[in-house]
């Protein structure tokens, strides 16, 4: 038999607690997404914007998944089950991204930076014209 | 399920119904894991692309709409809030509230994908279409048209799950009107809300990775 608990106190789905937790959550998480345009904003440099942007993020999905989805309260097979998906989330595009970087030379496509064209003129221009040569 | 809200049928396998309501939040985890790599997937493929078309890509995000995007982050993140105390309210037995709280998530999920729907217009007259039906000549360069494939597809599959969750929400709102939820049973809004802040959390990636970086 389980320990009888009594409905008022601890309940199978957790201690009791008020709904505002809640609210404070989700004041930090609007509090975050406007400090996430802000570093857009900001300009970060180059590869910086990338890591503060899915720190923030990380932090943002913390919040959720502690708080909204429990797992602050349930220990357990719950969090080995998001922490496992995590993992191999990273370890896919970890891999995937370290196989890319690594490739020897003219394995990858040119990495030429963007540029606007004319209006209706999708087509790559020719390149200029070679003086013919010996 | 009983309408007097004592507690869930307890089916043959299960000892009591602690275990069975900690079996089936631990099946939705699962499940919940198998949707993570589902996106990862997808992320993998905005990751690839990303590395070989970095300027492309970052100049192809100002063609997205950032105040959209943001409105529709605010959007989700409410929708969480009210998803959860919407459980919150079920769990006291109070099933109108609950009810109302859901429906509002709902309405929420509603409004989001309404502006994507505007989103999705703008990008359909003006060219920035996926694959071999990009036409935008504001941005001709490698890659332009990966960043739209990739787009479509992570926020397509994103609004399909969207769809997917306000109908589960929907149908527990109907039934926690009935009544039929108390502190002893309520796992199915517990589930459905479980649903719905994932939705919530693969938009938290979507929005930096594809309008703001």
């Amino acid at each position: 038999m389980p320990t009888e608990t009594t409905v008022s106190d601890a309940t199978p789905s957790g201690r009791r607690h008020g709904a505002g937790r809640y609210l404070v959550v989700w004041v930090g998480l609007l509090a975050l997404t406007a400090l996430t345009y802000l570093a857009r904003r900001a300009e970060v440099p180059e590869p910086w914007h990338l890591v503060v942007a899915l720190a923030i993020a990380t932090t943002k999905a913390s919040l959720v998944a502690l708080f909204f989805m429990h797992l602050w309260e349930h220990a357990g097979a719950a969090r080995l089950t998001v922490l496992t998906a995590v993992a191999f989330a990273a370890l896919l595009i970890g891999l995937v991204l370290l196989d890319s970087a690594t490739r020897f030379p003219y394995a990858n496509p040119p990495r030429t930076g963007a540029w606007r064209g004319r209006p209706g003129a999708l087509r790559v221009p020719a390149p200029p014209a070679r003086e013919p040569g010996p | 399920m009983p309408p007097d809200g004592t507690t869930a049928r307890l089916a043959h396998h299960f000892p009591d119904a602690l275990t069975q309501e900690h079996a089936a939040r631990l099946g939705m985890w699962i499940f919940l894991a198998t949707e993570i790599l589902l996106f990862t997937a997808l992320f993998t493929a905005y990751s690839l692309y990303r590395y070989l078309f970095p300027e492309t890509f970052h100049e192809a995000s100002r063609f997205v709409d950032t105040h959209i995007g943001l409105a529709n982050t605010a959007v989700l993140i409410t929708s969480s809030l009210t998803a959860a105390l919407g459980l919150h309210s079920a769990r006291r037995g109070l099933g109108k509230r609950a009810a109302g709280l859901l429906l509002a998530t709902l309405a929420l999920g509603a409004t989001f994908m309404v502006l994507k729907g505007f989103e999705y217009h703008h990008h359909f007259v003006t060219g920035q279409l996926p694959g071999r039906y990009y036409s935008f000549a504001g941005l001709v360069a490698p890659g332009a048209a990966m960043f739209f494939t990739v787009y479509f597809l992570m926020t397509g599959l994103h609004g399909l799950h969207v769809l997917v969750g306000m109908g589960v929400l929907g149908w527990m709102a109907v039934r926690a009107w009935r009544g039929e939820f108390s502190e002893a049973y309520h796992t199915p809004v517990e589930l459905g809300a479980l649903y719905w802040h994932l939705v919530d959390l693969i938009w938290i990636f979507l929005f930096p990775l594809l309008y703001l970086i």
